[in-house]
């Protein structure tokens, strides 16, 4: 009888064993341990300052990610594909320049209208990227740079090289309405990335996506039209870029033409510190949306320790090199 | 004591100029550089061609040159406008473009205080003046005469105007503009300097937003989170950071808020004062600073005596003068356009840039 029970007793610490090997348990931690650093991140900060673990807090780590949100959920499609977008920043300013234009010359009751054409233009924006790439074969680094350039160059025209200041009431609605306690801009953000991270997982254009960057002459052996999906990715990217745009004008009631400046990069981190390869091929919406955490919550946090900016940038810069270090390191153990 | 003399000594010897410009008679004394047809003298004087090259399209460059214009259009002066887009290679090739198409005088508003070496020998060679307006070179003995707003005392304004609101006592977070650029290391001097008047005013945190009004917002946001209670007024080095920092507020939903200054009199600033969620402001008015920078170059041009730097000390904004400002500024500008030259003249006699009266 006992000797039963011990032999029972046995057999599932046996088979906890075999299911939870030291390897296995390693190979989890290592597979999520960008998911452990943010934990450990936010536990150290909260230890640090009662505050930081507050819904006010959240509500502020939340709304300063949402525009950078939406550029680096672009990002991701494009970097997916093997490319990179770095026009996203002057995007931005010139979704923000147009938006503010529009505002100030439409009736009230006309703003989604002024809303509407900037994200449009950020989109014909996103669009003459893909064509470039796609169909002139100009490499994605120097058709965005262009873009980059030529947007930036109309922010400042549609300012007249100014900000454009004085927004209509109205027009900050869209940033500044609050839902359950959250701005707008916060649901934009959670609802981008749910619809993207689906469409990545389930549907086709997503299998394409990730065929193209995984292999793009095998991809079109089997049949994937590779220009028609390159096209589409900038097209998304320039989409997402637009109304980052006229959320970031929305919010503080201004276009400066200056807008955006240095956001592509921010948002090629987040992807990166995501796991997501430049290579193309290998990344997801959820890895990008953990980089894109552990930046806001940095910075947060480093703010609210009141460290200078000067540091900040340094433990950024180190946090950027290690995320992807371990990431490939972790890849590496994985294959071998 | 200028060095410049060609202009001055052509119209000496023109005798017409000489009876009217009595103020060259020194200048004429210095010995010749140049001889030049002194019969073109009187007509350049009266039909100059000024050369502008800014940093960049600011908002602030963009008022300059309104005022600019207004006072080249009542002085018969072409104005050759350009803009370095805040790159020093571009503005060099700029002032060698003036300079290959033989301006009366050159007006710099430098993208970096380190550059334009070469461009001012050249300058100097060729004869033609170099002004500087708004920023200027940390070697500005090429430079004939600029027109520079005096930073150190806006700061010193703002953190006086907080001083006094505050009673001489409270927790103070301060936003910078950009580190190390010259508007923030001046604005930032201004305001240790009077702090050091008030012991009891303590410097909870002192942040870069570079400028930026989104930038603001965040760090404000993060810094509530950080102090929560405990901050008692915001000093931005300018007017959008200001704004960001109330935006923060709003959203942090701090009521009432807390009292902000900044500098720059923009107009979203002075609608903010107007509406009782800024203090105050220390008003940078384009249209009066480059219009001035302009008027010295027309007298440089002219071969009149002009002072080395001309300082913009920049009037204090509150709620009981906001009102005027908004008109200047804002919303009757072409009224205030139209009387520009003659203020600018007025100042000029004066010395006394800033005045908008």
């Amino acid at each position: 009888m006992s000797e039963k029970l011990e032999t029972k007793a046995t057999s599932i610490i046996e088979g906890f064993r075999e299911k939870w090997t030291t390897a296995k348990i390693v190979d989890l931690l290592v597979r999520n341990s960008l998911l452990i650093v943010i934990l450990l991140v936010m536990v150290y900060f909260a230890t640090q300052n009662e505050r930081f673990a507050s819904l006010g807090n959240l509500r502020a780590v939340l709304i300063a990610a949402a525009p950078f949100a939406l550029i680096a959920l672009g990002q991701t499609i494009v970097i997916l594909t093997g490319g990179i977008d770095l026009s996203v920043g002057s995007v931005v300013a010139l979704g923000a320049m147009s938006a503010a234009w529009l505002s100030l010359r439409l009736p009230p009751e006309q703003l989604w209208l002024a809303i509407l054409i900037a994200v449009i233009l950020g989109t014909i924006a996103g669009v003459i990227n893909g064509l470039v790439i796609a169909y002139l074969d100009v490499p994605p680094f120097v058709a965005t740079l262009g873009m980059l350039t030529a947007a930036s160059g109309f922010a400042y025209v549609i300012g007249g090289g100014a900000p454009i200041n004085g927004l209509p009431a109205e027009f900050a609605i869209i940033a500044n309405a609050k839902i359950f306690g959250f701005q707008l801009p916060v649901y934009m953000m959670l609802g981008s990335f749910i619809i993207m991270a689906l469409v990545m997982r389930y549907s086709a254009f997503g299998l394409r996506v990730y065929a193209v960057g995984g292999n793009r002459t095998a991809a079109e052996v089997a049949g994937v039209n590779a220009k028609r999906t390159l096209v589409q990715v900038y097209t998304l990217s320039g989409f997402f870029a637009g109304i980052s745009g006229v959320v970031l004008a929305s919010r503080v009631g201004s276009g400066p033409p200056s807008l955006g400046v240095g956001y592509e990069l921010l948002a090629i981190a987040a992807v990166v510190i995501g796991g997501a390869s430049l290579m193309g091929g290998r990344g997801t919406v959820w890895g990008t949306f953990l980089g894109l955490i552990i930046i806001q919550t940095l910075g947060n946090g480093l703010d609210i320790m009141i460290v200078p900016a000067y540091w900040q940038n340094v433990i950024n810069g180190v946090v950027i090199v290690s995320a992807v270090a371990v990431d490939v390191w972790a890849n590496r153990r994985r294959t071998r | 004591m200028k060095k410049w003399n060609r202009r001055g000594l052509l119209l000496a010897t023109s005798s017409v100029a000489a009876l009217v410009l009595a103020g060259c008679a020194t200048a004429a004394e210095e010995p010749a550089t140049t001889t030049s047809a002194a019969a073109g003298a009187a007509t350049e004087c009266t039909d100059l061609s000024i050369g502008v090259s800014p940093y960049g399209m600011s908002s602030f460059i963009t008022q300059g040159q309104e005022g600019m214009e207004a006072f080249a259009d009542a002085n018969g002066i072409k104005l050759l406008w350009t803009s370095a887009e805040n790159d020093i290679a571009t503005q060099a090739s700029q002032i060698d473009t003036f300079l290959n198409q033989g301006v009366n005088a050159i007006i710099i508003a430098p993208v970096g205080a380190d550059s334009l070496g070469p461009q001012l020998q050249a300058a100097a060679d060729a004869k033609i003046p170099v002004i500087a307006v708004n920023t200027t070179l940390t070697n500005d003995a090429l430079i004939m005469s600029s027109v520079l707003p005096d930073d150190v005392a806006a700061g010193a304004q703002e953190m006086q105007q907080m001083a006094d609101h505050l009673g001489g006592k409270g927790n103070i977070v301060v936003l910078q503009g950009p580190l190390g650029s010259s508007p923030e290391l001046d604005r930032t001097a201004g305001i240790n300097s009077v702090l050091e008047n008030y012991p009891d005013i303590k410097i909870l945190a002192i942040e870069t937003a570079n400028w930026s009004r989104v930038e603001a917002a965040n760090l404000m946001a993060n810094w509530i989170t950080s102090f929560g209670g405990k901050i008692d007024g915001v000093v931005s080095e300018n007017d959008d950071m200001a704004i960001g920092a109330i935006q923060a507020m709003k959203e942090a939903a701090i009521s009432p808020l807390l009292p902000v200054v900044g500098i720059d009199g923009i107009e979203d600033g002075l609608r903010a004062i107007e509406a009782g969620e800024m203090i105050g402001s220390s008003l940078q008015h384009g249209r009066v600073e480059l219009a001035a920078g302009l008027a010295v170059a027309q007298k440089v041009a002219c071969g009149e005596m002009v002072e080395k730097v001309y300082v913009y000390t920049m009037p204090p904004i509150n709620a009981d003068n906001v009102a005027s400002y908004i008109g200047n500024v804002v919303t009757e500008t072409e009224a205030f356009l139209a009387r520009l030259p003659e203020l600018i003249a007025k100042n000029l006699e004066t010395g006394n840039i800033a005045n908008e009266d």
